[in-house]
């Protein structure tokens, strides 16, 4: 059997296993540049929801607004306005409408939240009916109202933005103690 | 047969087996010989593997019913987060790393693994990973509790036990590297001659597949959790949303390198398995070359499905197309496998010893595993299943009966080679029919919690989940317990078992490890196997045919 020429193997060895070494430090870089490269690679392939090329408004932003109610609450919600055009520097306003499908009185609140989240800082609550607790009597129906402040640059790469609203019940006691 | 005694030219260099002579403590702390390593790997692993088990157990008690009986919330999260982490990085990839330490060069026809200096510091940096995450549960906050992926905001907020268990898959990751790059170069360069690459052993191709993997993603993962690391202390803000940060980025970075990771542990099991049907079905593996590129195409596709972890983020529909397609495509390479698999058996003279049972129920239940998988694949059905108990069933169809009893397999199977001696049929064939019976008791039922929307990673339950619970407890102490059957197993064949093992204790083997004495020599082919006996086992294994080479 000829004899293996240790040298040469060796030699290869520590070749290939520099190469390899070289190849994870890259992927180790790779880990770190996927950080910049997610957000643009986002907005070239037009996947992000918040791209402005998708509210067909021009430089406005395009708000919808969302409701939900929770399973226990007997509490329809409507949006009058669902979608709205903001303009930079204006005033949006939305109506909704509530109506208590009990004969009970019922207690509640909106919590709102924004998506992106980034919209939060974009528009301004000024007065939303989210601010304080309800309460509805019997069959009630009211009409409900947020307005919202458009900041006056808009950032160019958001055409749109949700404000949802979830509707929660809370307990006769809280709701009491709210009040005074 | 060749004599492994001849010490004509090997490569090491001279004096680097001083550790031969070495006794007790010594020879394993200086190990450089692949055998020791491989050896230390394993048992590492079940040591691991036994930890893991445990906590799996404490894990199983909390839920065996309603309500908090053991462990307060914050306790049981740690508990679900360790299992998770030394399940996958302390128990399965050790293992399989050190069944390629052992049996590579003996398969190859090499003296020994690449760099066997490397190859000690590859151990040895595991066990004091494995202590930083043990020791995590001592620190004030306890052990990270935001599960094995680590997510953020969660894991920006925890203790300092993150910490300790960031440092540890610091260490495990470099492990895995030095391992891998070891692998990669045993394989590409000191095969025995006459073995081309698409002549050597399946096993061989599964373990080269999976080290590049684990090159390419495990500094992905290292990248993640620095980034997080900076989060915590260096006021960076990668994944803080009040700095501008993203926590969403670090799910893609994590299933980046999570989803290969995957199949970092299931391809070598794909090896094992491909080894062991040909051997008692006596027949060739059918089908070679399309298994090998079956292993290629599953290993890229890895790389392209990480977002199917995250339908539920908030992805567009574009994105979660793209995800569930390419997820999809996956099922072929592996219904390649497995119909590979059967062929293979079919009209094979068929004996079922204890690695046969193993692979046959690996087939089996892998195929549960990834039909479950194929049906999360689907986004609007992902995201009712997010988080629930069927992907748990899911992923330990996979990882249980996949990777697991994948290694038990391998141990019977090898475990003649390593001892010298034949392990007890009798009670191998038990400990497969336990475990068979009370793994599928554990986590068959998951399912059907998962389906009825019973949510992963809590403490208690709703009272309908009950009776499945309690059920998947009882199978889970008893899977538990079979697995102490296993040590005895090993233990009663390392002191003799049965009787001495032949060279050759199974009638189809045809690679090169059964070409050296059982239990293998301290060092194995220190001059190459002969070119004549190489071809003799691959024209036995229909990978070269007759004159092939001259013609």
């Amino acid at each position: 059997m000829a004899a293996i020429d240790v040298s040469i193997i060796t030699k290869q060895n520590q070749r290939l296993a520099i190469k390899l070494a070289l190849v994870a430090a890259l992927m180790f870089g790779f880990g770190y540049a996927l950080a910049p490269f997610y957000a643009s690679f986002c907005q070239f392939l037009g996947i992000d929801r918040a791209n402005a090329s998708l509210t067909q408004a021009g430089s406005a932003l395009r708000v919808e607004f969302d409701v939900n109610v929770a399973a226990d609450l007997p509490v329809t919600m409507q949006a009058l306005d669902g979608v709205q055009v903001a303009q930079a520097g204006g005033q949006v306003k939305a109506r909704f409408v509530l109506r208590n499908e009990s004969d009970q009185p019922v207690y509640l609140r909106a919590v709102p939240s924004f998506a992106p989240v980034r919209a939060a800082g974009v528009l301004q609550k000024l007065e939303c009916f989210c601010f304080n607790a309800m309460s509805l009597a019997g069959n009630e129906q009211r009409e409900v109202t947020v307005v919202l402040l458009v900041a006056k640059s808009l950032p160019a790469e958001m055409g749109a933005a949700t404000l949802s609203y979830s509707l929660q019940a809370i307990p006769a006691f809280t709701h009491k103690v709210r009040e005074s | 047969m060749h004599s492994p005694s001849i010490a004509s030219t090997h490569l090491h260099t001279p004096g680097e087996h001083h550790a031969e002579h070495q006794t007790g403590w010594a020879r394993w702390l200086y190990a450089t010989n692949h055998k020791d390593i491989g050896t230390l790997y394993l048992w590492f692993a079940f040591a691991m593997f036994i930890t893991g088990g445990v906590m799996a157990l404490c894990i199983r008690a909390e839920l065996f019913q309603p309500g908090l009986q053991f462990w307060q919330p914050e306790f049981f999260n740690q508990l679900t987060t360790l299992h998770g982490i030394i399940m996958v990085f302390g128990a399965i990839m050790p293992a399989f790393t050190g069944l390629a330490n052992w049996m590579l060069p003996l398969m190859l026809g090499a003296p020994d693994m690449a760099f066997a200096r490397m190859n000690n510091w590859s151990f040895w940096l595991l066990p004091p990973a494995a202590a930083l995450l043990l020791i995590s549960l001592f620190v004030p906050g306890g052990a990270p509790a935001g599960g094995w992926t680590l997510y953020p905001p969660l894991s920006a907020q925890a203790g300092m036990g993150m910490d300790l268990a960031i440092f540890s898959i610091h260490l495990l990751g470099l492990s895995s590297i030095m391992g891998s790059i070891n692998i990669i170069t045993t394989i590409l360069n000191m095969r025995a001659p006459g073995m081309t690459l698409l002549r050597m052993p399946l096993f061989a191709w599964t373990s080269l597949v999976t080290a590049y993997l684990l090159i390419a993603v495990a500094p992905v993962l290292a990248g993640a959790v620095t980034m997080l690391l900076t989060d915590r202390h260096f006021g960076t803000h990668f994944f803080n949303a009040a700095g501008g940060g993203d926590p969403v980025l670090f799910q893609h970075i994590f299933w980046f390198f999570g989803h290969p990771e995957v199949y970092i542990m299931a391809l070598p099991a794909f090896g094992i398995v491909s080894q062991i049907i040909p051997t008692f079905a006596r027949k060739p593996l059918f089908g070679y070359v399309s298994m090998v590129y079956a292993t290629c195409s599953i290993a890229i596709l890895s790389f392209m499905v990480w977002g199917h972890h995250m339908f539920a983020v908030g992805m567009p529909a574009t994105a979660q197309l793209f995800f569930m397609f390419l997820t999809m495509l996956i099922a072929v390479p592996t219904g390649v496998k497995v119909f590979n698999w059967i062929a293979t058996m079919w009209q094979g003279s068929m004996t079922f010893e204890t690695p046969m049972l193993f692979a046959i129920g690996f087939v089996c239940l892998f195929t549960v595993g990834g039909f479950s998988g194929l049906v999360l694949s689907i986004a609007p059905i992902d995201t009712q299943m997010q988080d629930t108990y069927y992907v748990v069933a899911h992923f330990h169809y996979v990882l249980v009966a996949g990777a697991l009893f994948s290694l038990f397999a391998a141990v019977y199977y090898w475990l003649p080679k390593w001892t010298g001696y034949m392990y007890h049929e009798g009670r191998g064939k038990l400990h497969f029919w336990w475990s068979m019976i009370w793994f599928n008791v554990t986590f068959f039922p998951m399912h059907f919690l998962g389906l009825a929307g019973m949510p992963r990673r809590i403490p208690d339950y709703a009272l309908q989940f009950t009776q499945f619970n309690s059920l998947a407890t009882v199978g889970a102490f008893c899977f538990g317990l079979g697995q102490l059957l296993f040590l005895f197993n090993v233990l009663h064949t390392i002191r003799g078992g049965v009787g001495p093992a032949p060279a050759q204790p199974w009638e189809g083997g045809n690679t090169l490890e059964w070409e050296v004495p059982s239990p293998a020599p301290h060092h194995t082919w220190e001059s190459p196997p002969d070119i004549a006996m190489v071809r003799r086992g691959l024209i036995a294994q229909a990978v070269y045919h007759e004159g092939e080479d001259e013609a």
